[in-house]
């Protein structure tokens, strides 16, 4: 069984589609990242999981649950941390996290040892005193993360979990989502941050203008690019003829486009370079051809987003 | 029941640490009734004093005020990011509305406290169940208010100005045409009308009819009771059916 499952799944906002008829899977206890550009349905498809918001057509379960039908029940086991968090201007960071624990069924006993832990880890508790309006934009982001830490729901659904936090705290934010996963949480993440799917994913969605384009392992999305690898090969060319191995090469299963970048020099795009490395070696040993270096390029998400749906992720951030 | 309550005080510790506003409401009541109140009633002869029937007046416009605030504050909620957040707690929705409601209530309760004791102890004539149907329809009324607020909400989905602008000229227009500051038989025949329309004149007579004032500057009670009960459960019933319609279908964040 999914963890969660929608079929059909269908949000309008008057004229426009956000989501245009969605079949989507989580597996338990993975993490699963919606990579997308801004616009693509991901926070609308994570706020009707979530039971904010409602679908307008198809259906969507989450843990066994209907949202439509049982919603309260889903919000019982499930934890939302947006991609913006606002609203609570006057309060401290560590009542928010109060309230939230309190309201959400986390013991009284063990409440503020916990929070304390978190916003140490999250390097939050120098801010702990200071009102939400004064926080920054990481701190923010932050606080928004800590509140699922604290939680700890069977589902956990992050929208950008680290937009707008530095280096060493996106690390640091990817590392407890990870830890959660591992404690036996299912995750939904939705990103434009191809370091951040790559970071974490289990299994990648790619969606598209409402649509998924195509969901599979990191590892398998970037297989399925067809010369998406590049191995750029140096040679001594040995007693036989380099123009009889380069003609060779280019017949290795697996090579789309093989040229010559200099003097006994060759870059070739292949598929699934990890094949294809091993048969090029052989096939050098062979022609008694030295192999002076090889560099493997694999192509990145990004790359995968441009091959399925033509356009790339447009976000300066991602830069 | 813990829930609502934590959800309640979250918000609402916020408003009492410290409860300047709350304060500067009793003081601008004390000042304008003392002052402004003491010396137009000098003035207006018609009504025997002047004073206690604005004193009471006074107090249905902060009811009405409050009612209005309560109503935009959750409207606010919406467009400031909270919402999203409120509705993906796991309590049910009508746990929720509640809490607000509750908040709600508990502002008017303090902020209408020390001004409604001030006005009975001018009255000085005043019996425990006028008092309690007095507060009752201070409530009633307050709750309306905030329901028609909320029934107002879609606007703030397309444009919170054109709702601001909305509210609050409505506002204006409820409270003038009303009898919170003047009778009904007084006002010009071409106001009348529209003040017979207004929830405010069903408010401000019938809590002065609890209070003892003279029955014939009144509308019948028997209306008024029954004009802000269905104001009360109609605007609120359907205020919160219209958001959360709203709220769970209007893109939010």
């Amino acid at each position: 069984m999914y963890a969660v499952e929608t079929q059909n799944l269908t949000k309008r906002y008057g004229k426009t589609h956000a989501l245009k008829g969605l079949d989507f899977t989580v597996n338990p206890k993975e993490i699963m990242v919606l990579l997308g550009p801004n616009g693509s349905g991901k926070t609308t498809l994570l706020l009707i999981l979530a039971t904010i918001l409602k679908p307008t057509s198809g259906s969507a379960v989450v843990m066994g649950l209907n949202v439509t039908k049982q919603p309260t029940r889903i919000r019982q086991i499930l934890g939302i941390s947006f991609q913006e968090a606002r609203g609570f201007w006057r309060h401290k960071p560590a009542e928010i996290l109060r309230f939230h624990a309190a309201i959400c069924g986390v013991p009284k006993s063990e409440r503020d040892a916990k929070i304390e832990e978190i916003m140490k880890d999250l390097e939050l508790w120098e801010a702990r005193k200071k009102l939400f309006m004064h926080l920054s934009g990481g701190q923010t982001k932050r606080l928004e993360v800590s509140k699922l830490l604290l939680q700890r729901p069977r589902f956990a659904i992050f929208d950008e979990p680290s937009s707008q936090v530095d280096l060493r705290g996106k690390r640091k934010i990817w590392g407890e989502i990870l830890k959660l996963r591992d404690q036996g949480s299912t995750i939904l993440v939705a990103t434009n941050e191809v370091r951040e799917a790559e970071f974490l994913a289990d299994r990648v969605t790619v969606l598209d203008q409402g649509q998924s384009v195509v969901c599979d392992t990191v590892r398998n999305l970037k297989d399925k690019i067809a010369g998406g690898d590049v191995v750029e090969l140096q040679l001594e060319p040995g007693p036989n003829s380099i123009e009889e191995l380069r003609e060779r090469l280019s017949t290795i299963e697996g090579t789309v486009n093989l040229v010559t970048a200099g003097e006994n020099q060759y870059r070739a795009h292949v598929s699934m370079a990890e094949a294809w490395v091993p048969k090029m070696t052989s096939l050098c040993y062979e022609k008694r051809a030295r192999l002076l270096s090889v560099r493997v390029t694999e192509p990145s998400l990004d790359d995968v987003f441009l091959h399925f749906t033509g356009k790339v992720l447009e976000n300066p951030a991602n830069a | 029941m813990h829930n609502i309550i934590r959800l309640v005080w979250f918000d609402l510790k916020h408003e009492l640490r410290p409860p300047v506003w709350i304060v500067m409401e009793w003081i601008t009541f004390i000042i304008q009734l003392g002052i402004y109140g003491a010396l137009i009633s000098q003035l207006v002869t018609g009504i025997a004093d002047y004073q206690q029937y604005y004193a009471v007046g006074f107090l249905v416009m902060l009811a009405f005020d409050i009612g209005s605030h309560t109503g935009r504050h959750f409207v606010e909620h919406a467009h400031e990011g909270r919402l999203p957040y409120l509705l993906s707690l796991p309590i049910s929705r009508s746990k929720l509305f509640l809490s607000i409601a509750l908040q709600g209530g508990i502002e008017l309760a303090l902020i209408v406290a020390v001004p409604f004791a001030i006005t009975l102890a001018l009255l000085g004539n005043f019996t425990f169940i006028s008092v309690i149907g007095a507060i009752t329809t201070l409530f009633c009324l307050g709750f309306g208010v905030a329901g028609l607020m909320l029934g107002l909400s879609f606007i703030a989905f397309k444009s919170t100005d054109i709702y601001t602008a909305i509210t609050v000229g409505l506002s204006s227009i409820i409270i003038r045409f009303s009898t919170v500051l003047y009778p009904l038989m007084f006002l010009p025949p071409n106001y009348a009308p529209v003040a017979i329309l207004s929830p405010l004149t069903y408010g401000a007579d019938l809590v002065r009819f609890l209070l003892g004032f003279e029955r014939n500057i009144l509308l019948d009670p028997i209306y008024a009771v029954a004009v802000l009960t269905a104001l009360a459960v109609s605007t609120l019933g359907l205020g919160m059916l219209l958001l959360q319609r709203l709220v769970e279908g209007v893109k939010s964040g």
